[in-house]
């Protein structure tokens, strides 16, 4: 049971990073909280199933290929329904709401309620320790790895990383630097988007693709940010461990667990709330200004 | 007569029934510095906001060697030449000190072409060296004095390498020793030349300022505002003879 908990702990925790960081990204970069961001993340889990059952392409050629529709699909939606509201964040938030919806509905319309699901890119697996590990799953891992490193490089070290810092950090500052303001929050959605969609695209052959998959990531989403410190990557990457272990030993551990894994999620975020609201790493709304 | 840099033709502002600029007009000549002075709530800050395309202007047009600017948005008008400096200093906190400056010197108009994020530190730290705080680059910002915010300010402003640079209350806020070398700063940042790999095309100033005595010393030109209108426009010693601005500053039958 403990090496099921420690596999399947990494696995939660990296895609929730992957989302989790995403969501934060754009939040702290553009003020938008989006809501279909996992809305997203399911539709590159639907490109890659449309791209591998209809078209007949390869796995690997169908999840790049996922990845940057899902990229495009995001930055579409971003200038038809986002950016002409973004000034006001009520409004963008009930908006996200919406394209959610209709995402669920134009998938579900196409596809059917149906459970569908991808084969794995690798089968088998490997003996480590005396414990046994599938290749799929380690695959998962180091996608997942690498695409969290390849963000974080791309963040710290590029211009590009640079500009999208200063554009969350102040945005009016960021405009008198020269730095063209919409072209970083583009960036930065498109950051954000495609590591959504690797998540969808990595957790496609791990489980089914229904149109209500979105609906327990974004559960963990939110928990994971509210106890981070909404828009704080750091938060956000902490505490998509700390609740993916926790997924997974509520899960593993307690009878009927799987039930209980998105009430004790909210319930961890309702805490938080309470307690800190700022959560782990965000900053006070005081300090702010 | 040198060539104009930048002229303000009729420029207005309204906030609601309120005229906060109210049909100002002048010129800004090439290397000239220019000093904008007036009592508080004067309309100079939203004036240089104006300029810099923070704030829509009502009416009037601001030309920049010979182009409308009115419209543009910041990071445009940053890329055609124009920088400025913040009354109450804004750094981006969390960044340490070299990256705030990295961030100017990375915008297209300061950049050649297929520039390594190296050579970009590189510069930013010639920018703070001008600036005289560049043994606290690594530093995070938050942990800066009164002064050396300042100085960052600069360091910023010039990494866009401007031909026109706004100073708003350059001198506010920092002792007379920190305000000498300020000044100093400033008037050798006006010479012009290169600072390592920065460059400075010697940039017009127009510098919002409240302490005269530093000001006067450095300006060419004073130009004061009263309620958002144009009082008064010429040598410093002519304008702080005026009647008018006395007037402005100390209320009717001056002191």
């Amino acid at each position: 049971m403990i090496q099921e908990i420690v596999i399947n702990g990494l696995i939660n925790g990296s895609i929730y990073a992957l989302l989790a960081i995403g969501f934060s990204l754009i939040f702290g970069v553009a003020r938008v909280v989006n809501i279909a961001h996992t809305a997203l993340y399911m539709a590159a889990s639907y490109f890659i199933y449309l791209g591998f059952d209809y078209l007949g392409m390869s796995s690997l050629l169908a999840a790049l290929i996922s990845i940057l529709l899902t990229v495009a699909l995001g930055l579409v939606c971003y200038q038809l329904f986002i950016k002409p509201i973004r000034e006001h964040e009520s409004a963008v938030l009930i908006a996200t709401i919406a394209l959610a919806m209709v995402i669920q509905e134009i998938f579900l319309l196409a596809f059917g309620g149906n459970y569908l699901g991808v084969p794995p890119l690798a089968t088998g697996y490997f003996m480590l320790a005396g414990v046994k590990i599938a290749n799929q799953h380690l695959l998962v891992l180091g996608a997942a790895f690498l695409a969290l490193i390849g963000t974080w490089f791309l963040l710290m070290k590029t211009r590009i990383g640079l500009g999208i810092r200063c554009t969350a950090q102040d945005r009016e500052v960021a405009n008198l630097m020269g730095i063209n303001v919409n072209r970083e929050i583009m960036a930065a959605l498109g950051i954000s988007v495609g590591m959504a969609a690797v998540a969808g695209a990595i957790v496609a052959p791990l489980s089914v693709i229904d149109p209500h998959m979105w609906l327990h990531p974004l559960t963990m989403m939110l928990a994971i940010v509210v106890l981070g410190g909404l828009g704080s990557i750091k938060g956000s990457f902490i505490s998509s461990y700390i609740l993916g272990f926790t997924e997974a030993v509520v899960v593993f551990a307690l009878p009927m667990g799987a039930f209980l894994k998105g009430p004790i999620a909210l319930s961890i975020m309702i805490l938080v709330l309470l307690i800190r609201p700022e959560g782990l790493f965000g900053v006070s709304f005081e300090e702010e200004r | 007569m040198a060539e104009s840099l930048l002229e303000i033709v009729g420029l207005g502002k309204r906030f609601g029934g309120l005229h906060v600029t109210n049909n100002v007009s002048f010129e800004l000549n090439q290397h000239e510095i220019i000093g904008l002075i007036g009592p508080n709530g004067a309309g100079k800050t939203t004036l240089l906001r104006l300029i810099m395309g923070i704030l829509k202007p009502s009416s009037g047009s601001i030309r920049f060697k010979g182009k409308n600017i009115n419209g543009l948005k910041t990071w445009d008008i940053v890329n055609l030449g124009i920088a400025c400096t913040f009354q109450n200093m804004r750094p981006f906190r969390r960044l340490p000190i070299i990256a705030n400056v990295m961030v100017s010197c990375m915008c297209p108009r300061a950049m050649k072409r297929g520039e390594w994020v190296k050579r970009i530190e590189a510069k930013a730290m010639d920018a703070l060296e001008f600036a005289g705080i560049s043994d606290m680059a690594l530093e995070k910002a938050s942990t800066l004095s009164q002064g050396d915010l300042k100085r960052l300010e600069i360091a910023r402003a010039i990494g866009t390498e401007p031909e026109l640079l706004l100073l708003d209350e350059p001198f506010g806020g920092l002792s007379p020793l920190e305000t000498d070398l300020m000044a100093k700063s400033i008037k050798r940042l006006h010479k012009g030349g290169r600072f390592g790999r920065l460059h400075s095309e010697g940039p017009s100033m127009i510098i919002v300022e409240h302490k005269l005595q530093q000001l006067m010393k450095i300006a060419d030109r004073i130009v004061a505002l009263s309620f958002g209108t144009l009082i008064a426009d010429g040598k410093p010693d002519e304008v702080v003879r005026n009647p008018q601005v006395i007037e402005a500053y100390f209320g009717e039958g001056g002191i």
